[in-house]
């Protein structure tokens, strides 16, 4: 039932963008865009996912399975796996920076809410 | 002021006239939140059906990857195959993502001043700044703010140096920098065992290549030491001098990594170091160099990034432009 990771998938990317959209306070927008990244997580490592399989781990096999099995497409798929450790760092670097213009606007300003930072309109 | 939420983080005097007072909302125009939400939502649940269902065929790129993992760099992780191996060009790139990441942190949350620590030294100046300048004369206002301010030394300014000088059982709460002796004892306990876990994961793991969690897990333990011990127990490697050359070290070496593949063998990023038995600190050749280059990259570059937010509002230089930069201000004042 690995479509109930796509969904919890697609329900987490949604929460953080109702909250990226309709949230006024910085660091619930930044909140947001960090549940919109975890939900990239889940569904890479679900994609990654193979009924039946095992990790992609060449040593200390289960059983009866052999080398040429697991590598003959009896495992979860490393690349995807792989992308999903790129895009947590990836996701700390950017909420890093996004934080740090947060604190950086909030005390210019005085003030944490996106109405009232104005200087750029228009 | 009336109308405004009483959690907003504002000081009383900055509202400013184009700042009216708003609704009492929790969410901005839900209407729209919800029917863009709900149509992304019915959107993403569609495709979700349409995604393999954990039946299809591995793709060739991660078939090559298991194939090659072994005899190419005697690893027997694909996944690190993969991080180091096949896609090494894309880590690497990722890696120097963090660090301009990490440099951007650094740039917009400099100080005023230049400082030697991130956290800290903002009581270190606070004695500096109490005292008098002696070619100015005392007002009433400066003598009344200086008694104000030795009333409140007795508890402010005497916390102890080390957290756990500060004596146990006294009435009132504990005047050192750090949590209860309870949190210091549970971290002091933990911060030794978090590491070597950490560097176990790069050096050993299932075999080698765990150098991003093990970064995250040695950027964990700064700060938790930080948080209970407070910032004297880690003033001696979390401060710029220490870390950023440390961070550019872990860059360097993964550049030059690269570089001598490209020299030595057919292309940046090859293996050029004979291939240790399989499970071995040894084992994946340059793979092993990479990841522990990355432990460098991920612990100082995190730690970095977490201090320099952390030490952002200790600037203790008082704002001079404030009062000329708000003339909505200063009608304020007179007619008060």
């Amino acid at each position: 039932m690995i479509v109930g990771n796509y969904l919890a998938a697609a329900v987490l990317f949604c929460l953080g963008l109702a909250c990226v959209l309709g949230r006024r306070n910085l660091i619930k927008i930044v909140m947001g865009l960090s549940l919109m990244e975890s939900s990239t997580y889940l569904l890479l490592v679900s994609l990654a996912y193979r009924n039946k399989a095992t990790a992609p781990v060449l040593a200390d096999r289960p059983g009866h399975t052999s080398e040429r099995d697991l590598v003959h497409g009896n495992v979860a798929d490393p690349v995807l796996q792989n992308f999903c450790i790129t895009a947590v760092v990836i996701g700390v670097a950017v909420t890093a920076v996004f934080l740090t213009v947060v604190v950086r606007v909030a005390q210019h300003y005085r003030s944490t809410d996106a109405d009232d930072i104005r200087e750029l309109r228009g | 002021m009336t109308g405004r939420r009483p959690d907003r983080c504002r000081a009383p005097d900055a509202g400013h006239d184009r700042r009216g007072p708003r609704p009492d909302e929790r969410w901005h125009r839900p209407w729209l939140v919800a029917v863009l939400a709900g149509a992304t939502l019915a959107v993403l649940a569609v495709a979700a059906f349409g995604l393999p269902h954990g039946t299809g065929p591995l793709p060739q790129l991660a078939r090559h990857a298991m194939r090659i993992a072994l005899p190419r760099w005697g690893t027997t992780e694909a996944v690190s195959e993969v991080v180091y191996g096949s896609r090494g060009w894309d880590t690497f790139g990722e890696t120097f993502l963090l660090l301009a990441a990490v440099v951007a942190v650094s740039l917009l949350a400099r100080g005023r001043e230049a400082r030697s620590e991130y956290v800290g030294e903002a009581s270190a100046g606070r004695t500096e700044q109490g005292e008098a300048d002696p070619d100015e004369g005392v007002d009433s206002e400066e003598s009344e703010a200086r008694e104000a301010e030795h009333g409140e030394e007795e508890t402010a300014q005497s916390a102890a140096e080390d957290a756990d000088d500060d004596p146990l059982g006294e009435p009132g709460p504990e005047r050192a920098v750090g949590m209860t002796v309870l949190v210091r004892v549970g971290a002091r306990v933990a911060a030794p065992i978090l590491t070597v876990a950490a560097v176990y994961l790069a050096a050993w793991g299932y075999t080698p290549g765990g150098g991003f969690p093990a970064g995250a897990a040695l950027a964990g333990v700064a700060v938790l030491l930080y948080a209970a011990l407070g910032h004297r127990a880690v003033r001696t490697v979390v401060r710029p001098s220490v870390l950023e050359p440390l961070e550019l070290l872990g860059a360097a070496a993964i550049v030059a990594l690269g570089v001598v593949g490209m020299i030595r063998r057919s292309a940046f990023g090859e293996n050029w170091l004979p291939l240790a038995p399989q499970q071995t600190i040894r084992a994946g050749g340059t793979l092993q160099l990479f990841s522990a280059a990355e432990l460098i990259e991920v612990a100082t570059g995190l730690t970095i990034a977490i201090f320099a937010l952390l030490g952002m509002r200790h600037d203790w230089t008082p704002d001079e432009d404030d009062d000329s930069a708000s003339p909505a201000l200063e009608t304020h004042e007179g007619q008060s």
